[in-house]
């Protein structure tokens, strides 16, 4: 009951969709959890509710705004593709994009709460130790914040392999391109016969969580220990 | 250095009203908790926005809301050595104390780590992380993390308010090497007398917000119309005196002033030095005959200047002797019958002087 | 009996009265995607004229029928294509003496409204290369029947080995159908009657219908149907005033 070759690089498909939405997600959502956390402006209610859109809208409807507003004849689209000459139209960084989308709220929540428990006296001190706004975010902000931004990006990174309804609204469903594996999976499920590979790909997306769920605890454990002093970490 | 400070800011329903001015050495703000001391230092560190007024260190100006000059805090350079310590947990005891060096451009003098290193003796705690400090500790680390910061001002705020009995002494003999080895002017806050007596050179002293008076520790801390302003303290005198001579085998030592000599017991210094004490006035008694044959060593002769208010039967008594005002605590009824009132001549019976500080004063 | 045990009863009781099975007179339709515009209207006549009441749900008609293997409570089921009415024959689904072939339809080329793109359909004929950098718009060729159908065409005709790469399957026809519209892809292949109901597209093309299997509609009973009406509803849309309608559509006789 190994996997094919086939399935193998629909694995490595997923993989490269949800890591590299978590990635190229994870300085957007800081920078908006630290602006939810930290900062007061006109409509910041409102900011906070189209943040949190995603995980309320059904995930159809989403890929249908993605469409609209990243599509080759969207407002976004267009611009990308002149200023940057960058495509995500029936491409795998359009399924990293659905995917990015709708893992985005999860890892807000799990950053801001992690900036709103630092003591903010803590800052206080590093500015009398000649830090300027920026660098105390960097080194003791953000330092102190680790363990919710792991958490934070397993959350998206989960939420975005398992994304389906924005993925095949948006960017249908193109083996090699945008078949992700819970696109791959439902494919299966249609054609007679295909229980059997659906079944080979459900284990193998099961594995991968487990995996990241692991990967993940490690990371917050360590950080959380290097938080608190630990001295039998040795590390410092 | 020459710290000048005349702020105004409102906090709720209290009104922080302040104007002092600061020389060299340590300068203690005295006063009761919620007389606005923090808050002062907060404003000179910059954590705190007066709503107007000015703050300029050594010709630096820091704040002046009349010019709309406000420096942010990184380039104030005042160091802060918080009440809780406030090290960063995320960094061992090694990177708290290089933590200003980050952002620092000029050249570190050599050796300069290693000197702070030594002088607050931790070099056995480098490695470790503030975590698993104890409360001395911490604080040790916060102060060699200000000091390395090179600042031209060190501010403290009641450094030693979280720490036990055992730790406030260790610690307070730390900082008392701080004000000798280190040419840097301290700002002190504190509520207990004993760290103003060991360690001021400057007293201000903040009641409700606002910098009642400001001088030499002994001038204030004597001062009996100030009584009210801070809590209630032991009233007395402080004296700075010099050892003149050491009788070894009693172990006593003459201490010489300009009203006279003293003898005290277990004074760990050698002659010449100079060295503070304290005279409490509950421990002075006064006579108007110099008394013979008795068991007090210290009579010293002077003359009536004031007599306090009454409270509880008790009254205070204010004693010119030489330059230097003793304190001493009587009854009501005694001073009638002594006919005590300002201008007699009486002699003062020093039944106990403490030491308190021992070591170089200010330069 | 006592007020606790009424109180968990009479909820039960509720739960068992709204029970679809129970309403007798509503009948459940599950049709094809491509149906939708037509047999909705067919199906409003036809209860206006009864009295009936009929539900429909579209969907594409591999998980139309994948809901009637696992128990769908549906009475009719109209399919897109002979495989999927075949795949619930074999399973014994069906009541198969019901079953009829309904409708045809055919399968079109189409481009944007706008796009002035000009193409004959004939063996060999330079697809890919008016594709360009776009992608065609399709039903997925796995296990859509519009797309099956699509593919099917585009292999008599020798030109699926070079379009294949540059397919964007689509989960149903009408997703296809809007790409084309949105102008997010150059070229698109549905229904003949896709085409007609969408203004922003037009037909570049017809595809011979011998490049491809029969496009047909059939429709049968389920067996676990008790409607009396599902049956009737079945004449209906087999009667001349229902012809009207589906011809009005854009779909043609089954034979």
């Amino acid at each position: 009951m190994l996997p094919t070759l086939e399935e193998l690089q629909i694995l490595g498909l997923s993989l490269k969709v949800a890591v590299w939405s978590v990635l190229v997600s994870l300085p957007f959502a800081v920078a908006a959890a630290y602006s939810l956390a930290r900062t007061n402006f006109p409509g910041k209610t409102l900011f906070d509710a189209a943040v949190h859109l995603p995980l309320v809208l059904p995930p159809v409807v989403v890929g249908y705004f993605l469409l609209l507003l990243f599509g080759r004849r969207g407002p976004v689209g267009v611009l990308l593709e002149e200023w940057f000459g960058v495509v995500v139209m029936f491409k795998w960084t359009g399924a990293a994009l659905a995917a990015g989308v709708m893992g985005f709220p999860l890892m807000v929540r799990a950053v801001r709460l992690s900036f709103e428990a630092i003591d903010r006296r803590l800052e206080a001190a590093a500015s009398t130790l000649g830090a300027g706004r920026f660098a105390v975010f960097a080194t003791v902000t953000l330092p102190l914040a680790l363990p919710g931004i792991f958490t934070g990006m397993l959350l998206s990174f989960a939420r975005g392999l398992g994304e389906f309804g924005a993925t095949i609204t948006f960017v249908s469903n193109i083996p090699g391109e945008t078949r992700t594996l819970p696109l791959a999976i439902y494919t299966y499920t249609q054609v007679p016969g295909g229980d059997e590979p659906a079944l080979r790909l459900s284990l193998l997306a099961v594995a991968l969580s487990l995996a990241a769920l692991f990967v993940s605890e490690v990371m917050v454990r360590r950080a959380t220990r290097r938080i608190m002093g630990d001295d039998a970490d040795g590390r410092h | 250095m020459t710290l000048t400070v005349d702020i105004e800011r409102r906090l709720g329903s209290f009104r922080l009203k302040t104007a002092f001015s600061a020389g060299e050495g340590v300068t203690v703000l005295f006063g009761r908790s919620g007389a606005g001391k923090t808050s002062v230092i907060n404003a000179i560190a910059g954590i705190l926005r007066p709503d107007s007024g000015c703050i300029v260190v050594n010709g630096s100006v820091l704040f002046d809301s009349t010019r709309g000059i406000d420096v942010p805090t990184p380039r104030r350079r005042v160091g802060y050595v918080f009440q809780e310590a406030r090290l960063f947990p995320h960094l061992s005891v090694r990177g708290n104390l290089r933590y200003a060096r980050l952002f620092s451009r000029a050249h570190e003098a050599p050796g300069h780590f290693d000197h702070v290193v030594e002088l607050l003796g931790l070099a056995q705690l480098l490695d470790r992380r503030p975590g698993n400090l104890s409360g001395g500790e911490k604080q040790r680390v916060a102060i060699g993390r200000a000091l390395l910061s090179e600042p031209r001002l060190l501010l403290l705020d009641e450094p030693l308010a979280s720490l036990d009995t055992h730790r406030r002494s260790e610690i307070l003999q730390y900082i008392e090497l701080l004000r000798d080895e280190v040419k840097i002017p301290i700002l002190y806050v504190s509520h207990a007398v004993e760290e103003v007596v060991r360690l001021a050179d400057t007293v201000v002293l903040m009641s409700a917000g606002e910098a009642v008076a400001t001088g030499a520790a002994e001038e204030i801390m004597g001062r009996s119309d100030l009584r009210g302003a801070s809590r209630p303290f032991e009233g007395g005198a402080v004296i700075d005196a010099r050892v003149v001579a050491q009788d070894l085998e009693h172990d006593l030592a003459t201490l010489a002033f300009d009203g006279g000599t003293l003898t005290v017991p277990n004074v760990d210094a050698l002659i010449g030095e100079p060295v503070r004490v304290r005279v409490r006035a509950r421990d002075v008694s006064i006579a108007l005959e110099r008394p013979q044959r008795v068991s007090i060593q210290n009579i010293l002769g002077g003359r009536i200047i004031e007599i306090g208010p009454e409270r509880g039967g008790i009254v205070d008594v204010s004693i010119a002797v030489g330059s230097t005002t003793l304190r001493s605590r009587v009854t009501l009824r005694a001073a009638r019958q002594l006919e005590l009132a300002a201008g007699t001549a009486v002699y003062a019976l020093v039944k106990a002087v403490s030491l308190t500080r021992a070591g170089p004063g200010p330069a | 009996m006592s007020a606790t045990r009424l109180v968990l009863v009479v909820p039960l009781l509720l739960c068992a009265a709204g029970s679809p099975h129970a309403n007798a007179a509503e009948t459940i339709v599950l049709a094809a995607a491509s149906l939708k515009d037509a047999l909705d209207e067919a199906v409003r006549t036809f209860d206006t004229n009864t009295g009936q009441n009929t539900k429909v749900s579209y969907g594409a008609s591999s998980a139309l029928a994948r809901q009637i293997e696992r128990g769908a409570p549906a009475d009719l089921f109209l399919s897109a294509d002979v495989e999927w009415m075949d795949y619930l024959a074999e399973r014994k689904l069906l009541r198969t003496e019901t079953r009829v072939d309904l409708l045809s339809n055919r399968l079109v080329l189409i481009a944007p409204a706008a796009s002035a793109v000009t193409m004959q359909i004939a063996p060999g004929f330079p697809l890919a290369a008016a594709l360009g950098k776009g992608r065609l718009a399709m039903a997925d060729p796995d296990y859509v029947p519009a797309g099956k159908y699509g593919r099917a065409a585009l292999q008599s005709l020798g030109v699926w080995t070079s379009a294949s790469g540059k397919i964007a399957p689509s989960e149903n026809v009408r997703a296809a159908l809007a790409l084309v519209a949105r102008e997010e892809a150059p070229l698109g292949i549905v229904y003949r009657t896709d085409a007609l109901a969408e203004r922003r597209v037009r037909i570049v093309a017809e595809f011979p219908a011998t490049s491809h299997p029969r496009i047909v509609y059939p429709a049968a009973l389920t067996a676990v149907s008790q409607s009396a009406g599902a049956s009737r509803l079945l004449d209906f849309l087999q009667s001349p005033a229902a012809r009207a309608i589906w011809i009005r559509h854009g779909f043609g006789r089954a034979n």
